[in-house]
């Protein structure tokens, strides 16, 4: 109906994704390399965070508290919060990102050490093990399930957080989506982003599933 | 989103194939008793696939011409920057806007390509000043700035500069980092920058007038530490547009000529909701060239819907924006 002819506009179109290869590969490294960033750092962050709520329910309210808050803030505000700090980078997306982090891995770090049955701890500690010890040896294997199902959670809600960072134009693969939006609807291009979101979450969770797998050979055992 | 239209414009003109051309069968020889009605329908709507802008020519709108904004410091140290993006201001048009955002929009090129086929059509890169260094240009995430800012990349890496191209979002986080020099480069709009930098919404300071408003956001760029070039002939703003076949009929193609040849009062009026009080829009198109409306019809800004209306003839006239693809001649 235009005067200039349209071209097709498929949901689907391989030649797209031929064409446009090295761009896409390049906003999916960008993608992967944000969310790991973003996980690890928040690991980081949120295990002595976890640790430190466990030891007072005076401490747990405010770290969780304050984890919940920032998690309350919405992901646009966020990034143009933090835009005028670390300017338009990748460092002002992965600053958002290991913050909204926070609240799911907090959350399930602290579960997981509070799931760690009290006479358990009086048996390693009357074994002669110390704080850290018994931490590296007794608390964290058991609470390993715990903690590898909120990076799980964590890590899927990343990849699709990430995507918010094109208006700092580091989204990753969210630059297609937008990208596409903007240019008159092109389908191929949203479906290409948003198909490829899907996947790399879908892939990630399941490469975490193996290394719990791999990290945790007792549960299994047990189940058998 | 225009693609949806593609699909419900044609099951739209299906219908109106029966129903539009009775109606404009019945337009055709109302035109001729229509003289002697007192609420006649001369400027009834009338279907058609070109869309065509009537020249604002008492410059209702603000001039939002493409300028190059730059870095102040950047261009201080680099006297070949400015020099290479007034060149693609000195050969860019409104045309030439329309048809890169319809092969991109559209016919569904790359930005990129589409960007290097009009440097190099155009040859802006000839007897260029030569500079070097890495310039980041900034382009907003719609593809009129990234074809713009890719032009502009393009051309300064012929002059060379080592140029890349960086998507932002929008303009209250990219100004800033165009301000603080993260990006030396983004290509601007006239009156839109001046606004934005006067930062008073209540005072307007930019007009339709090109060359007074470059007066007004020179020292307000230069405050602001940037530095402007050469605007373009090119423009992106409001516009108002009908069909061809509605402005052949009444051979009409400036907004005065449409208010002469419409005192009837059967215009109808699409645009975006706001259209009846901001003064760019109805109130201004009443007040500045008398123009009288039948009706409004609400639709979006310069969006899928006020363009299909159009065409489909259920208004006579609607607001778009004046380098949109749609706009392409076919």
């Amino acid at each position: 109906m235009l005067a200039v002819d349209a071209a097709p506009n498929p949901w689907f179109d391989p030649s797209y994704v031929i064409d446009n290869w090295s761009s896409i590969m390049g906003y999916l490294g960008e993608h992967v390399r944000l969310t790991v960033g973003a996980v690890v750092l928040g690991s980081l962050l949120a295990l002595p965070m976890a640790v430190l709520a466990r030891r007072s329910r005076y401490l747990a309210a405010p770290v969780l508290g304050l984890s919940t808050l920032v998690y309350t803030i919405p992901s646009l505000a966020m990034f143009a919060f933090v835009a005028p700090i670390t300017g338009l980078t990748a460092t002002t997306v992965l600053v958002g990102l290991v913050l909204y982090s926070l609240v799911i891995l907090v959350r399930n770090f602290l579960a997981g050490l509070q799931g760690v049955p009290e006479d358990v701890r009086e048996a390693a500690r009357g074994m002669g093990y110390g704080p850290v010890r018994l931490f590296w040896q007794v608390e964290l294997p058991l609470a390993l399930p715990a903690f590898m199902a909120g990076i799980r959670v964590a890590t899927v809600s990343t990849v699709a957080l990430t995507t918010v960072g094109v208006i700092v134009g580091h989204g990753g693969l969210g630059q297609l989506i937008t990208g596409g939006f903007n240019a008159n609807f092109y389908r191929a291009e949203i479906v290409t982003g948003a198909l490829g979101c899907v996947l790399l979450a879908l892939l990630a969770d399941l490469l975490l599933a193996g290394v719990e797998r791999l990290l945790t050979p007792w549960t299994r055992r047990a189940v058998a | 989103m225009r693609a949806r239209t593609r699909y419900i414009v044609p099951l739209a003109l299906a219908a109106l194939v029966t129903a539009a051309c009775g109606e404009s069968g019945s337009s055709g020889t109302g035109g001729d008793d229509g003289g002697t009605q007192a609420s006649g329908e001369a400027c009834a709507p009338v279907a058609g696939e070109q869309l065509v802008v009537l020249e604002d020519d008492q410059e209702l709108q603000n001039a939002d011409n493409i300028i190059p904004a730059v870095n102040a410091a950047a261009a201080q140290a680099n006297p070949a920057l400015l020099p290479a993006l007034n060149a693609v201001s000195a050969e860019l048009t409104t045309d030439e806007l329309i048809e890169m955002n319809a092969a991109v929009d559209v016919e569904r090129q790359s930005a990129e390509d589409v960007a290097a086929a009009w440097v190099e059509e155009n040859g802006v890169t000839e007897g260029l000043e030569q500079g070097s260094g890495p310039i980041v240009v900034g382009g907003a995430n719609f593809t009129e700035s990234t074809v713009l800012a890719t032009v502009y990349a393009d051309v300064l890496q012929a002059a060379g500069f080592d140029a890349t191209v960086q998507e932002v979002g929008n303009r209250e986080l990219y100004l800033p980092a165009l301000q603080r020099g993260e990006i030396q480069v983004f290509p601007e709009y006239l009156s839109t920058l001046t606004e934005f930098l006067e930062g008073d919404d209540a005072n307007q300071v930019a007009s339709g007038d090109v060359q007074a408003t470059v007066e007004v956001l020179r020292p307000l760029a230069e405050e602001g530490g940037l530095a402007i070039g050469e605007p373009a002939e090119a423009a992106d703003q409001n516009a108002f547009a009908v069909t061809q076949e509605f402005a052949d009929e009444l051979g009409v193609s400036t907004l005065s000529e449409l208010a002469e040849a419409c005192g009837d009062g059967s215009l109808v009026l699409g645009g975006p909701g706001e259209c009846p009080t901001r003064p760019f829009c109805q109130p201004g198109l009443e007040e500045t060239y008398g123009l009288e409306f039948a009706s409004f019809e609400e639709y979006d800004t310069g969006g899928p819907l006020t363009k299909a209306a159009i065409q489909q003839g259920e208004v006579s006239i609607g607001l778009v924006f004046s380098s949109d693809g749609a706009l392409a001649q076919g």
